[in-house]
């Protein structure tokens, strides 16, 4: 198994998409916020605009590359007939959504690094060594339900559809979860979508950690919640996609 | 001991029956065509082997155990009919990815040569054409050293030359006293690369032997002739005759003994007999009685 998670990490290292728009763009879209609004300063929690968009940027990275990493190529190799290839195999079938599963979480970890690093090394930003562990063992660990609702996408739809059917649950999540602009400025509304999102609890535990403080019971319960019933889910929805009429 | 046994097996969706009651034993060692036209039930036989489909009824067992302990143990490799590879990954990453998940493969080098990818060992796999992708389908096929290798319509995308290699490459796997069992809508490729041909129609078996078997059990020869604007009345009772068929002008005559039949039509009929031919069965004749809707 631990090749076929090698093997699953090279191939989307080779994916153009892959590194353009999951490992890219949030580094990209960081370096441009933050000579922006970087030295801003927040009023309630007197943190610097570098550090908070640092977070909202490595969870819109993570989000994405959860997303990104899981849905399409699953949806592919179910229609392409790559899965009936591994199914002839001695590979067993829980074997297959374990390394699914553990590959996309490792694939994140570009994202979130390269974001932290550029914070680091344009804006300076610093953090104790124990918030450091904190905010990227939480970001990492938190991407479980993403990875897991990528997964019941892939499940579920052919690859045309999964496609955008990803995107719009990636850029829906992010939007709305308030990585793209302070929850704050949006109607009353939307945040109340927002705070009902996994999105917004999972970056919400990343904003306390940068402030300092112990994240919400509420963030984590939500990330927690959102991960056993997506989780559930997608064991569901992988059953039925791999099922032997 | 069989390497393949199917017991009465059946595979109906819904309404529709693919594999009717199919009873069938391979012995280790042989390499077997299945034949017949699109729709026969071959695929899903062969899907059934490899525990992605079920039986609706019916025991199906390779070397004795169920399909799914034989693909879990790495007893089965196959070659689908439908089967992409992953785009960003070369021949030698697929080859030896697939050929890890064994246990007793190949040595990579051997795979490789066996499948005529040496020289391609480094290219990535969306940069194969669709001849060369099937070479390396093959490779994953052969790559676990599986005992009994399934082939799904192997050649299907390849050119004259490409199938020619194949068939040798084919050869060469089995001369190690391996099992093959392979599927064909082709008469010529289960005549030259099998030992036993199993014709089937409509998800039943209608013949079972060697090759030349089944020439032998269909009919055996025809008489032909021009007819012109003659009638045919009366040429059903000439003796030896098995069946008349009459295509733009011209007679065949199915029949059991020729001799009989010729002289039949010199002696018993007033027919002004033009261009008479005589022809041994082949194997497309065969093949086509055989698979005739009844």
């Amino acid at each position: 198994m631990p090749h076929y998670i090698k093997i699953e990490m090279l191939r989307m290292f080779r994916n153009k998409r892959y590194v353009i728009f999951v490992v890219a763009f949030p580094v990209g879209f960081y370096l441009l916020y933050s000579n922006l609004w970087g030295s801003q300063v927040d009023k309630t929690t007197g943190l610097k605009g570098s550090v908070i968009l640092m977070v909202s940027m490595a969870a819109y990275g993570a989000l994405a590359s959860s997303m990104m990493s899981s849905a399409v190529p699953w949806a592919q190799e179910r229609q392409s007939g790559w899965l009936r290839q591994l199914q002839i195999t001695p590979l067993s079938g829980w074997a297959i959504i374990v390394t699914k599963l553990v590959a996309s979480l490792l694939l994140v970890l570009p994202s979130l690094l390269l974001v932290c690093l550029a914070a680091v090394l344009t804006q300076h930003v610093s953090l104790s060594v124990g918030e450091w562990a904190g905010l990227i063992g939480a970001m990492w660990i938190g991407t479980i339900p993403f990875v897991a609702l990528g997964l019941i996408i892939g499940s579920l739809l052919p690859p045309d559809t999964a496609q955008p059917a990803a995107m719009v649950g990636m850029f829906g999540l992010a939007l709305l979860g308030g990585l793209w602009f302070p929850l704050e400025i949006m109607p009353a509304t939307m945040r109340s979508i927002a705070r009902a999102l996994p999105s917004y609890d999972y970056a919400s535990i990343g904003w306390r950690i940068v402030a300092g403080e112990a994240p919400q019971l509420s963030s984590v319960l939500g990330v927690l919640g959102w991960g056993v019933v997506l989780g559930a889910l997608a064991v569901v929805a992988y059953r039925r996609a791999t099922v032997r009429a | 001991m069989n390497a393949i046994a199917f017991n009465d097996v059946t595979k109906s969706y819904g309404d529709v029956l693919a594999v009717d009651g199919l009873t069938l034993e391979v012995p280790v060692g042989r390499t077997v065509a299945l034949l017949g036209p699109n729709g026969a039930g071959k695929s899903t036989s062969i899907n059934m082997l490899l525990g992605l489909l079920r039986p609706t009824s019916g025991e199906i067992r390779v070397f004795g155990d169920s399909p799914s302990g034989a693909v879990a143990r790495g007893d089965i490799g196959a070659m689908l009919q439908e089967g992409a590879l992953i785009p960003e990954l070369t021949v030698t990453e697929t080859v030896e990815f697939i050929r890890r998940l064994y246990p007793n493969p190949l040595p990579l080098d051997d795979i490789l040569r066996m499948a005529d990818l040496t020289d391609l060992a480094k290219r990535r796999a969306d940069k194969l054409s669709g001849g060369q992708t099937q070479r390396v389908r093959f490779a994953l096929a052969i790559a676990g050293a599986p005992k009994l290798l399934l082939l799904d319509e192997p050649t299907a995308a390849m050119d004259v030359e490409s199938r020619r290699a194949f068939w040798d490459n084919m050869r060469a796997y089995a001369a190690g006293g391996r099992t093959i069992l392979f599927a064909t809508h082709y008469l010529e490729e289960a005549d030259e690369n099998s030992d036993r041909v199993i014709v089937v129609a409509r998800g039943r078996i209608v013949a079972d032997g060697t090759a030349a078997e089944i020439k032998a059990g269909v009919a055996g020869h025809a008489v032909s002739f021009s007819l012109g604007g003659q009638s045919a009345a009366g040429l059903d009772a000439l003796p030896g005759t098995t069946a008349v068929e009459i295509h733009s002008g011209r007679v065949t005559l199915r029949t059991s003994d020729p001799d009989a039949t010729v002289d039949g039509l010199y002696r018993k009929t007033t027919l002004d007999i033009r261009d008479l031919q005589l022809h041994g069965a082949d194997l497309e004749d065969a093949f086509l009685a055989l698979t005739k809707e009844a």
